[in-house]
């Protein structure tokens, strides 16, 4: 069987980056005892998959990650004993068990929600957010390691929400389109004419193409 | 740190490289409330943080500090070029991993000494800090800074920036200093008062009650105490016995991958050896085993309270410890099933043996690193390193015929006495290497042999037999170097080398004087920092340094020393005596071996101390 667990990535947290929680997620397995999974071979890892690695700089609220087990669990065993080695940073807020059939997080994940929190100019940046969303299309200079791409950003942002805790937004994050949220900032900064501003960014929810948490599908 | 400069300096991780490095909240880190009446402690390594989480000197007193209920220790680290320039220009102090407290609010603030390259980092740590790097322009109630490690064992060069030296094992010794300041806080005494008092402790150096006079041809007068009630040598801390000695049970697990990321035991202290260039070897004695059963009881701990898939046993040299293959055995027995590993770093080659080389390659299997330092037989008795060509042979032999395809092999260029043939020999070591690799029939060798060779330039270290010794100058070591990389032109064999300049500065500072010191923050005022790191070292602004201070950098590096010159370190009594080390230089003139002191006392001057030897 396997564990689908939901954890969060804290703000303290937020400058670690995917290997790094990683490998911190392994040391806290192998220090809860639980019954893991190992790889073959001459250096065996803990066998381990996330939905979508989160970005250096990005807090999470409700990561998702599956863990493989050789004997089952139940899922408040499996919280409290884990939770019990890790930071407070990084705890696990739920889990499920589902079948080895189930199909891996990763292969579900469709889009993510993120909330954006901009340094200065909140009032105008938030505003862009609904020029943005009237748009037909809006060209955006995407650098990937091969070189520069023009993609259309539009399509793949699929809600805007300015609220009083920060803008609301709902990205495409899968194999057919990913914008990712310094894109649409920078995107947000041009329809305004204002400089990019400096911006706290948190990844709230993961999403299947129903929209709905990954968690809950 | 009060909330606005933590959102300041939180907004400042968003801009700089690698900022895992400044986060903190790790695993087994220490969250103690820093509360008024506590002694505070921060703990500087001056270099980055994944130097600095290698490091065992840290992991074993930010543990000895922290048990303490009346004290409390934090991490301070050496923050990248990017880091510093950002603290700078916001005007945001360096502060600590744990609780961002800026180091100037510390009490004490503790620099580890491990390399003498890192010193320009001390200076930019103390500024970053907001405390004036020279210790006679600090306030009353600004931290007092001391520095211990192997260093410090010539502290002359950084004798105007530090308050006080701990000389030799730092657990009991850090221990009190952290109380001794605690305590006269407590009573506001005056910072003087409390110079005073360190200087009182044994095994501790306060540079300021101390003062050289210096000939006309640079060499040293005397060196004294100005007031009669410090004493006059400073005899180093040794810790007796290592099973009563603390060891930390859990370790800090960083986010960001350290050099050295694993549990690290350390199973002895000290080697008995005595290769006359080792400076720890002479430094770290007597030595003193930890035992299988402490040790196992540390490993089940350490492994259960870090999650780490390696342990890595520590010491100068494994192979001597008596009840290795007993502690192998026990380990990965104990924790194979777990899936944690055994490595054997810093093995001697004679005593690398086939039975061990399996046991650690059961569970993961690293490279292989060898250090037979010399090219021939006669520079190997020079150095009084006993090992033989049959030894490199066998050892390799026994590598290649259980799996491995890797070797790295570690030298020494510019030793006393060293000649061409003795680099060109060299090249004959590596195709030993080889040659016994294409011995092992194909299909039961690894492929992809790979033979990696690095050359360190020799730097003479003080309490050596080679204290006395001149380093090969800079355009000598360029020829050899490249008589070298001649010598090892083949297929399977990578050649990496140090820069000469930095060895050469490196020597500078091992037996510098007080002058160095001048030489040490004008450099830094030039801006010289993270001198360690190929893309900062700046020779040229050394160079400068040391004109602007009329110091002439030959005079410490290459000058071969009499046997009756005062040395800068001749005030402390590091256990071994200084004719010892003068014999020992003899031997090595003559190409005597010396051989290993459990077969018979050398009289070395550790046997005074009592109970220090084992019979």
């Amino acid at each position: 069987m396997k564990m689908q667990v939901v954890f969060r990535k804290g703000e303290r947290l937020r400058h670690i980056g995917h290997l790094d929680l990683m490998r911190a997620m392994q040391r806290a397995l192998r220090r809860s005892g639980l019954p893991v999974k190992y790889s073959q071979g001459f250096n065996p890892h803990i066998l381990l998959s996330f939905a979508a690695p989160l970005a250096v700089g990005i807090a999470g609220e409700r990561e998702v990650m599956e863990v493989p087990l050789d004997t089952p669990v139940s899922t408040e065993d499996f919280l409290n004993k884990l939770n019990a080695v890790l930071p407070p940073e990084l705890a696990c807020v739920a889990a499920r068990q589902v079948d080895d059939l189930h199909p891996a997080p990763m292969a579900a994940l469709f889009a993510a929600a993120y909330r954006i929190v901009p340094a200065e100019n909140a009032e105008a940046f938030q505003a862009a957010a609904a020029e943005f969303l009237a748009r037909d299309r809006y060209m955006a200079t995407h650098r990937t390691k091969s070189g520069e791409k023009q993609i259309d950003l539009r399509p793949l942002v699929f809600n805007l929400v300015a609220k009083p805790e920060g803008l609301h937004a709902v990205l495409s994050l899968n194999q057919s389109g990913t914008c990712k949220p310094d894109l649409l900032i920078a995107a947000l900064s041009d329809v305004k004419h204002i400089p990019v501003p400096a911006c706290r960014v948190t990844r709230t929810r993961l999403l299947n193409n129903l929209l709905v948490p990954l968690e809950n599908a | 740190m009060n909330l606005e400069m933590n959102a300041r300096l939180d907004r400042l991780l968003d801009r700089v490289e690698k900022p895992a490095r400044y986060v903190g909240a790790e695993v087994g880190a220490v969250a103690k409330p820093l509360e008024k009446g506590m002694g505070t402690f921060a703990f500087c390594f001056p270099d980055t943080y994944e130097i600095a989480m290698s490091h065992l000197g840290m992991k074993v007193l930010y543990d000895v500090l922290n048990r303490d209920a009346d004290l409390v220790c934090e991490r301070v680290c050496m923050p990248w070029s990017d880091m510093a320039d950002l603290l700078r220009q916001e005007g945001v102090p360096l502060f600590s991993l744990e609780t961002r407290t800026p180091l100037r609010d510390f009490q004490v603030v503790g620099f580890t000494l491990q390399y003498e390259m890192s010193y320009t980092n001390i200076l930019e740590m103390l500024d970053l800090g907001h405390i004036p790097v020279l210790a006679s322009g600090r306030a009353e109630d600004m931290p007092i800074v001391i520095a211990g490690g192997p260093c410090a064992f010539n502290p002359e060069p950084l004798a105007p920036f530090i308050d006080a030296f701990v000389l030799g094992d730092g657990e009991t010794a850090t221990l009190e200093i952290a109380h001794a300041v605690r305590g006269l806080r407590a009573k506001n005494a005056r910072r003087e008062d409390i110079l005073m008092a360190l200087a009182q402790m044994p095994g501790v150096y306060v540079p300021r009650f101390y003062e050289p006079a210096y000939r006309a041809d640079g060499t040293l007068a005397a060196f004294e105490p100005i007031r009669s009630d410090v004493p006059a040598r400073i005899k180093k801390r040794i810790e007796r016995d290592l099973n009563l000695a603390p060891y930390p049970e859990t370790m800090v697990v960083p986010y960001a991958e350290a050099v050295h990321d694993r549990i690290v035991l350390e199973i002895m202290r000290g080697c008995t050896r005595g290769c006359r260039f080792c400076q720890a070897g002479m430094l770290y004695r007597p030595v003193r085993e930890r035992s299988v059963e402490r040790l196992m009881d540390l490993a089940e701990k350490l492994v259960a309270a870090t999650g780490y898939e390696e342990i890595s046993l520590s010491s100068l040299s494994s192979g001597d410890y008596s009840q290795l293959s007993e502690l192998v055995k026990q380990l990965t027995e104990r924790f194979s099933a777990q899936r944690v590993g055994v490595s054997l770093p810093s093995m001697r080659l004679d005593t690398l043996v086939g039975q061990t080389l399996a046991d650690s390659a059961q569970v993961r299997k690293g490279g292989l690193t060898l250090a037979p330092e010399a090219g021939t037989q006669r520079l190997r008795d020079v150095i009084n390193k006993g090992v033989t060509e049959d030894d490199l042979k066998n050892a390799v032999s026994d590598a290649f015929q259980n799996g491995w395809n890797s070797v790295k092999l570690y030298f020494m260029l510019g030793l006393p006495t060293e000649n061409d043939d003795d680099l060109t020999a060299i090249g004959d070591l590596a195709k030993l290497v080889e040659d016994a690799y294409y011995q092992v029939p194909k299909g039961q060798r690894a492929p992809g042999l790979r033979i990696t060779v690095s050359a360190a330039t020799f730097v003479p270290k003080p309490f050596t037999p080679f204290q006395w010794c001149a380093q090969d100058t800079l355009p000598e070591i360029g020829r050899k170097q490249a008589l070298l990389r001649g010598a090892l032109k083949r297929k399977s064999v990578t050649f990496n080398w140090h820069e000469p300049e930095l060895s050469f500065l490196e020597a500078c500072f091992a037996r510098g004087d007080r002058r160095m010191a001048d030489v040490l923050l004008q450099a830094w005022k030039l801006g010289c920092r993270l001198d360690g790191w190929q893309q900062h070292f700046r020779y040229d602004l050394w160079l400068q340094a040391f004109a602007d201070q009329g110091v002439d950098a030959s005079f410490y590096a290459n000058r071969e020393r009499g046997q009756d010159e005062l040395l800068p370190w001749d005030f402390i009594d590091a256990g071994v005596t200084k004719g010892y080390l003068a014999r020992e230089y003899q031997r090595a003139l003559d190409g005597a071996v010396t051989p290993d002191c459990r077969d018979g006392c050398q009289g070395c001057g550790l046997q005074g101390i009592a109970g220090a030897c084992a019979p």
